[in-house]
């Protein structure tokens, strides 16, 4: 915000919401999609690669939160459906569904399918705020909300979120 | 100490006790092998050197003892038989457990056995204490005269190469040993560098080098001596004191940590260190994954060549493609690979402890040791192949005294071999001892109640021989503490079956044993039986499947609530795979489905499955963490045509339907 003051030609849009290219503080590079219309945000650092939903290999016995497994060039990974973890209903594949292949901090890859990938976002770091203890369960993998553009961003703790879901 | 440095000084010293570890068994066959006798004298100065360097005093103290009697072998003074063998190998196994500790993490060894010490100073003073005297006393008259000289034409300065080593070491020998029989370490010699080298600035690698090299020349000549490389090291000089150079030099040349060994163990190493890169297997892992992918992809691309009638040009370069991968694919396979020297290695010294203990004369003879297998293999495969030979050696072998009255040759002779046959690697143990009674197997298996009189009359030879794999078999009329507790055999088994590898013994009576063992080359490819529903295949290790035939309703019966199929006389559980693969294909009715028989462990169960698609050797692949705790499932793989299937492992699967 100092920085911005500084800065005159940038004065009259202080108040409003910052375009990206007026903002030089410090940003989180996130990658935006959505989840029913709620939009969600993960670091870029976290995701490996987006594919197309191709051949999903369902594997008998698994918690419903696992849709099955994929073949990524010669890896297998598990997919999970984001929804069901957040407690939404699931929704047949569409042609803007994604799955969005996350690398953990142990090295695993894990993908996530989620509704529709929007773009990739660098969001000022002092739009974050931390999310205030409300729903117990869900914030568990919740790292914090962003209010950017008139939209609420709902950062994903993606490591928390795929290690502890039972 | 210096951790780098020390990393370093492991890495070879554990390299050199494996050497030795053979050459120690090889030196009682030939003890006057001369060249043989310098590699081990200058193994065990090699180690001495680099714990000197760092200071671990128990190391230094077993090291000297052991070069002092090798010392006194090379000059003829003691014969290297085998009561001074034992003593030496307690030494080195001193020694070798100590690297394994420092390996471990330990940095404060114990201290010695001092009877140990005391029996190694034995060794070398005791015959020849007398003569030691003499040439102590003409080493002294001497001093003034002796100089070690490099061949004329050879740059001091410059890295010692092993021919030039080799001429010192031969100079050496020549020279009166006056030292060597002292006990104790000596005081560290003066140390002085090449002239214009200035000792207050940044010691160089080759200066430093050079002071090492002089360090390890002065402990060969110890006492006074007179080297003259570079120079007269008998003057002194205050500023290059070993007090001030030895401390500073470990850190000044700790970025390139291979200085760190002293003189010989550089020069020796020197070629390989080189020529060689450590790789994470995991990374070779990940070489193989997109190995496999591109294999896929060109077999795409084969098939559309065939399909599309693509032109000259382009059937040409997918042709190319097609051999650049599949060599490619065969290189990467061979980084896994280790010679299975790795394993064999070892052997000389278990059968020579073994024989000596037990009073028998045994030669080993080690065939096809560059054989490579795959690394995993080769670590999963020492402790099977361990118990073997030592079952060899106790059972196998009969004592000389029986041998001669057989009319066999004294010495018995154990043969251990590796070969590879197509993808497979055969190692086999062969004894030319007693052989197996099968009758006498038959007798004992009823005897210990493993199955009545009929049953085991009915069982032909190599079944009988098969007997000594199941658990609580044991035939020692004695129980040794070396082998012959029941338990072992059946462990063998066990793990051979685990690695996807098949046991085969063949005996004659009186004539002498032969185990083969059968494993893949590769861990990571396994061949399995594809099975389907619809879609979705399933891959069933081929080495659990005994027979596949077509369900028929007359065949099955439930019995106790469990439906049962009957196979020659003999009922076997069935368990309907549908049930829990694909409960949408649950039916009335399985006529056409296949049941296929497989056995765990020693139990057998039939599967019922819809499809049976053929053979197909699949490379496994780890399900993630999420699937970890999932049972039933071995891993994944992916097939011909890109699409992934599920391995099954049975024991989780039988698990499934029994709970």
């Amino acid at each position: 915000m100092e920085l911005q003051t500084a800065l005159p030609e940038n004065s009259g849009l202080a108040t409003g919401l910052e375009e990206d290219s007026t903002y030089i503080g410090p940003s989180a590079r996130c990658v935006l999609f959505t989840l029913q219309d709620e939009i969600y945000g993960i670091y870029v650092k976290k995701i490996r690669e987006v594919l197309r939903v191709g051949t999903i290999r369902k594997v008998a016995g698994t918690p419903p939160h696992v849709l099955g497994v994929i073949n990524v060039r010669g890896v297998i990974v598990t997919v999970v459906d984001t929804r069901t973890i957040y407690g939404m209903p699931s929704k047949p594949v569409t042609d803007l569904s994604r799955i969005i292949i996350v690398e953990l901090d142990d090295e695993q890859t894990v993908g996530m399918m989620v509704d529709f990938v929007m773009e990739v976002k660098d969001i000022p770091e002092s739009k974050f705020e931390p999310l205030s203890s409300t729903k117990e369960n869900a914030s568990r993998y919740i790292q914090g909300i962003a209010h950017y553009q008139d939209n609420v961003i709902i950062l994903i703790d993606v490591d928390n979120m795929l290690m502890n879901f039972e | 100490m210096d951790e780098d440095i020390l990393q370093d000084f492991l890495v070879e010293a554990t390299e050199l006790v494996d050497q030795l570890n053979e050459q120690l068994v090889d030196l009682e066959q030939a003890p006057s092998d001369r060249d043989l006798l310098n590699a081990v004298f200058r193994g065990f100065h090699t180690i001495k050197g680099g714990a000197g360097f760092l200071g671990i005093t128990p190391l230094i103290e077993v090291c000297h003892r052991a070069e002092n009697v090798f010392d006194k072998i090379r000059n003829g003074d003691v014969e290297y038989d085998a009561v001074v063998a034992d003593v030496i190998l307690r030494a080195f196994d001193v020694i070798s457990d100590s690297i394994e500790q420092l390996n471990s993490g330990a940095r404060d060894l114990p201290e010695n056995d001092q009877g140990l010490l005391q029996e190694l100073d034995a060794i070398t003073k005791g015959q020849a204490v007398q003569e030691v005297e003499t040439q102590a006393d003409n080493a002294a008259t001497m001093t003034t005269d002796i100089k070690l000289e490099l061949p004329e034409g050879v740059d001091p300065d410059g890295e010692i190469s092993d021919d030039e080593f080799e001429a010192l070491l031969n100079q050496r020998d020549m020279l009166s040993e006056a030292s060597s029989s002292s006990p104790q370490i000596p005081e560290e010699p003066k140390l002085e560098l090449p002239e214009g080298v200035d000792p207050d600035g940044e010691i160089t690698d080759d200066e430093f080098e050079a002071l090492l090299n002089q360090r390890d020349l002065m402990d060969f000549a110890q006492v006074d001596e007179t080297l003259s490389m570079p120079e007269p090291a008998s003057e002194p000089v205050p500023q290059a004191k070993p007090a001030d150079t030895k401390p500073a030099a470990p850190k000044e040349s700790a970025p390139k940590p291979s200085v760190a060994p002293a003189g010989p163990a550089k020069a020796s190493s020197k070629n390989t260190a080189e020529s060689t890169v450590r790789v994470d297997t995991r990374r070779l892992d990940e070489i193989m994954n997109l190995v496999g992918e591109l294999v896929l992809v060109r077999n795409r691309l084969l098939t559309l060549r065939t399909t599309q009638g693509s032109s000259e040009e382009l059937s040409n370069a997918v042709a190319n493609l097609d051999h650049v991968t599949t060599d490619l694919q065969t290189s990467v396979m061979k980084t896994r690979m280790q010679p299975v020297k790795k394993v064999f290695g070892r052997f000389p010294r278990v059968v020579r402890d073994l024989a000596r203990k037990l009073g028998k004369e045994i030669d080993l003879e080690l065939v096809g040791e560059d054989t490579d297998l795959d690394k995993n293999l080769v670590e999963a495969l020492a402790d099977p192949l361990v118990h073997l030979v030592r079952n060899s050696v106790d059972h196998g072998i009969e004592m000389p005294q029986d041998r001669i009255a057989a009319g066999k040759p004294e010495k018995g002779t154990v043969i251990l071999a590796a070969q590879q046959e197509g993808d497979h690697i055969l190692l086999s143990i062969t004894d030319d001892g007693k052989g197996m009674d099968p009758d006498v197997l038959r007798r004992k298996a009823v005897e210990k109640g493993l199955m009545d009189e009929m049953t085991a009359n009915q069982l032909d030879d190599k079944a009988a021989f098969e007997l000594i794999m199941s658990a609580g078999f044991s035939t020692a009329e004695q129980i040794s503490d070396i082998s012959g507790r029941g338990v072992g055999m059946d462990v063998v088994k066990s793990m051979i079956t685990k690695l996807n590898g098949s046991i085969d013994i063949h005996s004659v009576l009186g004539e002498g044993t032969r185990m083969s063992i059968r494993v893949p080359l590769t861990l990571a490819i396994l061949p399995t039986l594809m099975v389907a529903f619809d879609e979705d295949n399933y891959a069933i290790p081929l080495t659990s499947v005994q027979e596949i035939f077509d369900y028929e309703s007359d065949k099955i019966n439930m019995i106790d609530g469990q439906m049962m199929v009957r196979l020659r006389e003999k009922s076997i559980p069935l368990y309907f795979l549908s049930e829990w693969l694909a409960p949408e294909k649950v039916k009335e009715d399985y006529d056409g489905d296949k049941v296929v028989i497989v056995s765990i462990g020693n139990q057998r169960a039939g599967l019922v499955v819809e499809q049976v698609n053929g053979q197909e050797e699949v490379v496994i692949k780890p399900l993630g963490m999420m699937l970890k705790k999932i049972s039933g499932y071995a891993g994944a793989t992916i097939t011909g045509n890109g699409s992934i299937a599920l391995i099954l492992d049975l024991p989780g699967v039988i698990q499934r339907f029994q709970y």
